[in-house]
């Protein structure tokens, strides 16, 4: 269980180390993809709590929507579309809505356990 | 089921380390930008410009100093530091067009393309119009840029030797040279590759131009050529010697 949270300070530390740096123009692709990113982890998690967690799914998700939101706001910059806009608007939600579902889901269970 | 459930803790684990190096290069990127070069090409291109005379002026004074060390070293003769003012003197001298020149050159004469019919009534007429047109002092200076342009060392018209702060502009309806007057026909001397400057006036189109005016231009090649000095006394007003220091 710990693994991955392990995993993320290794992932930490090593950005850090490795002191790379995304210039200006391309720091937004790389905020839509990281915001992709946390949406598919959140969306494993609930899917987790919600016993319906599936690897490939999870996988499949995190690369393919990481790579499609930033490839998605490179293509709407090219065609003066501000696609990026579009991409946080429906991770943001997306985001939210999986976190309230695991607020409710944990809030239960902790209450079940109470009684 | 239990390897399963770790395959899938150790996948989670490495995505979240990519989350991870991309959180943090995020971070960094946000917190502190890449500086970039804005500044515009003229910007830097007179920045560069700066920073090269800079340099420029350095070289120059560590030659200056070197020479200097060098003249120390072997603590020259005076005879010998006369002799090389002396020869630098003359070398300015010539530069400035004081001294009196020869060697190959052209000799471009500008003379009426038909002579009028019937002789000038006008006595006191200045310059013999011929046509409409005459010789302005535009056309005179162009002839003498593309002179000095394609390599001519020593111009003069009409006898009047050019420097560098010669002038030459119409005064009525005559052509003055510094303030001496000249008259038509024109006869401009310039020392130089006569090839090269026989070629120039014929890629500028300088008889066409002259035709206009009605006027021939008859340009020639000499293998001696004699340019005199300027022998105008030039006063050094306005303006002193600055004495330049790179900032070191």
């Amino acid at each position: 269980m710990w693994l991955p949270l392990i995993g993320l300070i290794v992932g930490l530390v090593v950005g850090f180390l490795l002191d790379w740096r995304v210039p200006q123009e391309y720091s937004s692709y790389l905020s839509i993809a990281l915001l992709a990113g946390l949406d598919t982890i959140f969306g494993g998690i609930r899917s987790f709590l919600e016993r319906t967690f599936n690897v490939r799914i999870f996988m499949s998700g995190f690369f393919f929507n990481t790579l499609f939101a930033a490839g998605l706001a490179f293509i709407g910059g090219f065609l003066g579309i501000d696609l990026y806009l579009a991409a946080i608007v429906a991770f943001g939600v997306r985001l939210f809505n999986n976190l309230a579902v695991i607020r409710r889901i944990v809030l239960s269970k902790w209450i079940n356990q109470q009684e | 089921m239990l390897q399963k459930s770790r395959k899938i803790t150790f996948i989670l684990a490495i995505i979240s380390a990519i989350i991870g190096v991309m959180l943090t290069v995020q971070l960094r990127s946000s917190l502190h930008p890449i500086h970039k070069e804005s500044r515009s090409i003229a910007e830097l291109r007179t920045t560069l410009q700066k920073e090269l005379e800079k340099h420029k002026n350095l070289l120059a004074d560590i030659s200056k100093y070197n020479q200097l060390y060098y003249q120390y070293e072997t603590s020259l003769s005076e005879d010998e530091s006369i002799s090389v003012m002396k020869e630098e003197l003359a070398r300015t001298r010539r530069m400035a067009g004081m001294v009196g020149m020869e060697g190959e050159g052209i000799v471009i004469d500008v003379v009426d393309a038909h002579p009028a019919e019937e002789p000038v009534v006008d006595e006191h007429m200045p310059v013999p119009v011929v046509g409409d047109y005459t010789i302005d002092d535009e056309d005179l200076r162009w002839l003498v840029n593309i002179l000095f342009a394609n390599g001519a060392q020593a111009v003069s018209i009409n006898g009047h030797r050019l420097i560098s702060t010669t002038a030459i502009r119409n005064v009525g309806d005559v052509i003055q040279i510094d303030t001496r007057t000249i008259r038509a026909p024109y006869e401009i001397k310039a020392l130089g590759e006569p090839e090269v400057l026989l070629s120039a006036l014929k890629l500028e189109g300088v008889e066409e131009n002259f035709q206009l005016a009605n006027k021939k231009v008859l340009a020639e090649k000499r293998d001696k050529l004699m340019i005199s000095a300027n022998n105008e006394t030039r006063v050094i007003q306005f303006m002193k010697p600055v004495k330049e220091k790179g900032d070191s």
